[in-house]
């Protein structure tokens, strides 16, 4: 885990992540598995048993108010076997606080919430109910990625037809030769 | 029926007057251009051309900036965009191809009365374009789809090219029909010469 | 024909209803039939290849799914598979009336994963390319949306403008469309002195003209009756789905990435955010105020513009990139404000490789037409073409 004590000789943490960081801590003390604090990209992974639940209290949480799910990404790491399903939230509600704006690492107040699940069952709970928004995300992220989020409404590809062979963002996907009868020449081919 | 008076047809019929005669006529040479059909169906097809507005990406925004008011698509008689296809004859594919889009495409295509034509615009439509490579959901060209008449390069071609494009199409209905406006005129007054 | 009842002479045949019971019964037992049917892809008022499933009752909208894909390019399966400078034209065709500021924040992506600095000047430069495609990009909305709404002089007067500021883009980069201008460290050219006397006087021109554009949409009553009241996305639901740009703000939220939560030298300018309120007209969150948004936004690109050529410094305009750039391991998500909406990408980068393991994008507009299902309900089918020409999207981005 990443050190967050402030000295002289280590980065600025984030303030948002900080504060996420502790509200998540002290209502589910199991939740964190890692985190990151400082630097361009701060972040936090919890446990997917716990996923729910953590973002649940980003958004009720007053000091923080994440109300929107600006992004959901999936990452794929064949060699250590996972994936990485990356939330990035924001607010809207709250103004950013007055240290941000001239920070030189970060001076976007958004919270970068990670979970990883096992490559060959990739099922991450849905958090569509707790922002609307996530749903097409989450589709989205099905779609190319191939991460199944259970507990929501069907669960259909967003912008591939929906018979398409496999997710193209898997790093293992291979070019089909033809799409119903019309031929895609893989890249080697050309 | 039977008190219908005679025509003026069956007069000049009656009269037994030499068919030659009529042609020889100078007033008649100078107001009638004698040609066929096929020529004169293509001559009003070619100056009136109704494009479909088929606008599928980055490519649609160069047409629409044709059809506006810089270069105004109607100087060439192809300035009337129709948005069904039923009323067109000539779609002009501006933009990327993807293989969802590509059945619609064709359904589009057969819904156009004939005769039809298709102008492929832009890179992307011609062969993938730059998605060529990796572009695992683009159509590598919209020729395996559709015929196409009238290819355009470019990423994306610009209004004048899309012209110009509008004018080889003009004259390749012309070549069809075999004779040019002039190789008519000639000949119809080498009717009356001889 | 003598049993035939008499009905020109005045005389009432038993069982006829007077005209007030007449209406009375439409009202209450004529039932319309559910329908359901497609909009799109091929469809004028869809802004490309939309398509939209529509259950009518009616003539009215009951329930909608909007679905999407038509274009999905793959832009970020190429993002993984093309070195780093080699994406950055793929990001123009995103949104492709937005170019210049896909580039911009694309490019600031990968300069952050890189650690690249760019000189002052090209800052400057980058800029005032992005607000004038912003105004371009908005004159083209408003345009368009007069479009949607049956009136089609204000789209060929917008032209116009839009037009001498395509050719402005063009000088500089060569493309009237899609430029690959900014690029990884700075941006391609210098700006020549009589290029930034040329957009001055564009400027003027469009300052000069926005008036007149006013009053063929702003100001029309005709336009105002089919906006006004129409397609409110309030606060909340404009945040849960995570809606941003003018229909963010249109929803009242004060909102803008630019001074929020600055990125580039935004923090250096002066200019107000329009945000929806109630005494322009209409109502908070409607297609009006949406329209409203972005006239006021050209106002303030406008003033940015003049504030970054006055300040514009003498300099270099490319950044020292090295050679075969491969970033360290790390990622970074940054978020730009658009003519649309908050793009945004997230690059990861696993080092040693001039490609990016992952590069992620958030298209605004692929977030903006999401909440069309929730919005559409009980509009007439007319007033969903209205809701979506509002939203401005571009299909390019909703499928990336």
């Amino acid at each position: 885990m990443a050190e967050t004590v402030d000295t002289p000789d280590t980065p600025p943490s984030d303030p948002q992540t900080e504060r996420a960081l502790e509200v998540v801590r002290s209502a589910l003390p199991e939740a964190v598995v890692a985190s990151e604090l400082s630097g361009r990209h701060p972040w936090i992974q919890v446990r997917v048993e716990d996923l729910r639940a953590a973002c649940r209290l980003l958004r009720d949480e007053p000091t923080l108010q994440m109300d929107c799910c600006h992004l959901i990404s999936g990452v794929d790491w064949p060699e250590a076997a996972e994936i990485e399903v990356v939330y990035h939230l924001c607010s809207y509600s709250l103004k950013p606080p007055a240290a941000y704006g001239r920070r030189a690492e970060k001076n976007d107040p958004w919270i970068a919430l990670k979970v990883r699940v096992p490559r060959d069952q990739a099922e991450v709970p849905t958090v569509m109910d707790i922002w609307t928004g996530a749903d097409w995300h989450e589709r989205e992220t099905w779609d190319l990625v191939g991460v199944r989020f259970t507990g929501r409404r069907e669960l259909r590809r967003v912008l591939l037809p929906d018979d398409w062979p496999g997710h193209p963002l898997r790093k293992d996907w291979e070019f089909p030769a033809s799409y119903h009868g019309v031929p895609i020449i893989p890249p080697e081919g050309l | 029926m039977s008190d219908v008076p005679e025509t003026g047809l069956s007069d000049l019929r009656g009269a037994g007057l030499p068919e030659s005669e009529f042609i020889l006529d100078p007033e008649l040479q100078e107001s009638v251009i004698l040609s066929t059909v096929q020529w004169v169906k293509d001559w009003g097809r070619r100056n009136a051309l109704w494009p479909m507005a088929f606008g599928l990406a980055c490519c649609a925004m160069e047409m629409m900036a044709t059809a506006a008011t810089k270069y105004d698509l109607d100087r060439f008689g192809a300035g009337v965009f129709r948005a069904s296809p039923r009323q067109s004859d000539l779609m002009i594919v501006a933009g990327t191809l993807s293989h969802k889009m590509a059945p619609r495409l064709r359904r589009l295509w057969e819904q156009m009365p004939d005769p039809k034509y298709v102008i492929a615009m832009g890179a992307c439509v011609i062969g993938g374009g730059p998605y060529s490579k990796f572009g695992y959901h683009v159509v590598q060209g919209v020729d395996l789809i559709v015929p196409v008449d009238v290819y355009l390069p470019g990423c994306p071609p610009r209004p004048e090219a899309l012209i110009d494009g509008i004018r080889k199409l003009q004259l390749r209905i012309e070549k069809r029909s075999g004779e040019s406006l002039q190789t008519i005129l000639d000949k119809s007054k080498g009717v009356g010469a001889a | 024909m003598a049993d035939a009842p008499d009905l020109l002479s005045g005389g009432e045949p038993e069982g006829t209803t007077h005209i007030h019971e007449r209406q009375e019964l439409v009202g209450r037992d004529v039932r319309t039939e559910e329908m359901v049917f497609n909009m799109g892809p091929q469809h004028p008022a869809t802004h490309g290849v939309l398509r939209v499933a529509v259950k009518t009752d009616g003539e009215y909208v009951r329930a909608l799914q909007p679905h999407v894909g038509n274009i999905h390019r793959c832009v970020e399966k190429i993002g993984e598979s093309v070195p780093y400078y080699q994406w950055v034209p793929y990001l123009d065709r995103m949104d492709y009336l937005a170019a210049m500021c896909n580039e911009h924040v694309g490019c600031m992506a990968i300069e952050q994963l890189g650690e690249i600095e760019v000189p002052e000047r090209a800052e400057y430069i980058r800029i005032i390319v992005v607000e004038l495609q912003r105004i371009l990009s908005h004159l083209m909305a408003i345009g368009v949306y007069g479009l949607d709404l049956g009136a089609f002089t204000p789209f060929l007067h917008q032209f116009r403008e839009r037009e001498r500021g395509m050719d402005l883009l063009d000088h500089l980069s060569g493309g009237r469309l899609l430029y690959h201008y900014i690029r990884i460290g700075g941006v391609k050219r210098d700006v020549s002195r009589d290029w930034l006397d040329e957009l001055e006087a564009f400027l003027a021109d469009v300052e000069k003209r926005m008036p007149e554009y006013n009053t063929l949409l702003l100001h029309n009553h005709v336009f105002q009756e089919r906006t006004f009241h129409v397609g409110i996305i309030d606060r909340d639901t404009a945040v849960r789905w995570g809606v941003t740009g003018p229909a963010l703000r249109a929803a009242g939220v004060d909102w803008d990435c630019r001074r929020d939560a600055p990125y580039s030298i935004y923090d250096r300018f002066d200019f107000e955010v329009p945000h929806g309120v109630s005494d322009i007209g209409g109502e908070v969150g409607d297609c009006y105020q949406r329209h409203w948004i972005r006239v006021r936004e050209v106002e303030e690109s406008l003033k940015i513009i003049r504030q970054a050529l006055a300040g514009l410094p003498e300099g270099p305009v490319m950044g020292r990139v090295p050679k075969g750039f491969k970033p360290k391991p790390g990622e970074v998500y940054v978020r730009g404000e658009n003519p649309r909406g908050e793009l945004a990408c997230y690059m990861v980068s696993v080092g040693k490789s001039d490609k990016a393991w992952r590069a992620r994008c958030r298209g605004p507009s692929f977030s903006n037409i999401a909440c069309i299902t929730e919005v559409s309900e009980g509009l007439l089918i007319g007033d969903l073409v209205s809701l979506i020409g509002s939203l401005d999207i571009v299909l390019g981005e909703v499928d990336r």
